[in-house]
């Protein structure tokens, strides 16, 4: 991401709404960033605010009081009682004979060996974990991308068998004269699919948008995305109430972040009614 | 301390608690137990949890108030954070989070009253209260919802419905706005 993109994304971060990858980038760049880390600090200050929309309540008056009987109780640790402490070494010394110390010491290196011996076999063992971990992960992933398609196949499924069902086809622009997309979706859940083919591959920076138009305002934005290699994708995301029949859905090229409002040119857009 | 209580800068205060000054904490308490309490309640809302992490943010100032750094943001900032990120916790470890929070509530009609609110009804609260009204309904949903149930923002596009991209722009423009009606008059407020 661009410090842009970051920017747009600290105010969500001054709620502490940013979840999965957005919050870890963010997290990393802040490391780096000082004028977003001045940025961040001025919005929590503002986010802090918003503390006084909660209903005004006091606190039971005894909470003071516990307070600060917990407070004194930590300034001032109970000291131990000297004189039933004897220290380690006199007693070490008084009560260990010669021989004592010398199977003690013998022990002592047959227990180091032990563990250059242990700590060997475990560095072996470490490697052997660490590539089956590897291994697991790789699967792990290629599991998921797998449940992942099949849950969008499920819903697709569920969302063209229900009775409400709508959909709106999507032609490709000059910008991209091949590409097509169809859009399903339910009126009353608000909810659609969108079955994308033939768009180009975007740069590593940018990503798809999608836009809901309802008729006579500005464009509403949807979830970002990139395709595969074959210039497919789909996607599912919940639609404005104030959509309505007569929207007008398009897809153009953004920031990898996404936008508040679209860049030209449209890439995939449905007819204006 | 020398001075009275009240008269203390909050920064001062919190030097004074990380010397051990117990007077400082009381004062410090005595300041800000009401709207602490307040937001803690109004995420958790349950009187003895919020009693209780009260108590346990107020531990923590005492514990942790060296780490406090003015130049990094506001005294009221960095308690108001103590005290939403400990509420948060309580409220994810409570395994009664269904019960504590509906899906389907409308936001609280007296969110943005003043209907019983002597007990904080302090000028800078009006302000922000004020501010607050001003910003249209579809910003200060997804905000409040952010704020006082720490919702991510794809569990807030979920709950309202809305595409994840539009809540993500109304939460940046809502929380901006409510910078720029502030920003005037933040030197005054808490």
């Amino acid at each position: 991401m661009e410090h842009a993109e970051y920017q747009e994304l600290l105010a969500l971060e001054a709620v502490d709404a940013l979840d999965g990858r957005d919050a870890q980038m963010m997290r990393a760049h802040l490391e780096s960033c000082p004028s977003c880390r001045g940025e961040l600090a001025e919005l929590r200050d503002a986010a802090a605010l918003l503390a006084h929309a909660a209903p005004p309540a006091a606190p039971g008056n005894e909470v003071r009081e516990r307070i600060m009987r917990d407070i004194q109780s930590q300034s001032r640790p109970t000291p131990i009682q000297a004189q039933n402490v004897v220290p380690f070494s006199q007693a070490l010394s008084a009560a260990w004979p010669n021989v004592l110390r010398l199977a003690a010491a013998l022990a002592f290196v047959a227990l180091l060996l032990g563990i250059v011996m242990l700590w060997r076999r475990d560095a072996a063992s470490r490697r052997e974990i660490a590539e089956l971990a590897r291994q697991l992960n790789r699967q792990q992933r290629e599991l998921q991308v797998e449940r992942d398609n099949v849950a969008k196949q499920t819903e697709a499924l569920a969302l063209l068998n229900s009775p409400d069902a709508r959909k709106l086809a999507l032609a490709g622009t000059p910008t991209a004269q091949t590409a097509r997309a169809m859009f399903f979706y339910d009126e009353k859940s608000r909810h659609g699919m969108l079955m994308i083919e033939g768009l180009p591959p975007t740069a590593p920076d940018k990503a798809y948008e999608v836009w809901f138009i309802p008729k006579g305002r500005s464009p509403m934005p949807g979830r970002t995305f990139t395709v595969d290699a074959t210039g497919r994708a789909m996607i599912s995301d919940n639609f404005p109430r104030e959509a309505g029949d007569s929207m007008v859905v398009a897809i153009t090229l953004e920031p990898k972040s996404g936008s508040a409002v679209p860049t030209m040119p449209i890439y995939l857009a449905s007819p204006a009614s | 301390m020398q001075a009275e209580p009240s008269q203390i800068a909050d920064d001062d205060l919190l030097r004074a608690i990380s010397q051990g000054d117990e007077s400082a904490l009381a004062a410090l308490y005595d300041r800000y137990r009401l709207i602490l309490f307040s937001l803690i309640l109004r995420i958790l809302h349950d009187r003895q949890e919020a009693e209780d992490v009260l108590q346990e943010a107020f531990l923590q100032v005492w514990r942790r108030a060296a780490d406090f750094d003015q130049a990094r943001g506001r005294a009221f900032t960095w308690l108001v954070t103590i005290a939403r990120s400990r509420a948060l916790d309580r409220l994810r470890m409570l395994s009664s989070r269904s019960r504590l929070v509906d899906p389907e509530a409308e936001p609280r009609a007296d969110e943005f009253s003043d209907t019983g609110a002597e007990i904080v009804k302090s000028e800078q609260g009006e302000i922000v209260r004020r501010a607050l009204r001003e910003l249209p309904e579809e910003q200060r949903r997804p905000l409040l919802l952010a704020y006082f149930e720490g919702l991510t923002q794809a569990e807030i596009a979920e709950r309202l419905g809305d595409p994840l991209g539009t809540v993500k722009t109304r939460m940046r423009s809502g929380l901006s706005k409510l910078r720029e009606l502030l920003r005037d008059r933040s030197r005054d407020l808490v």
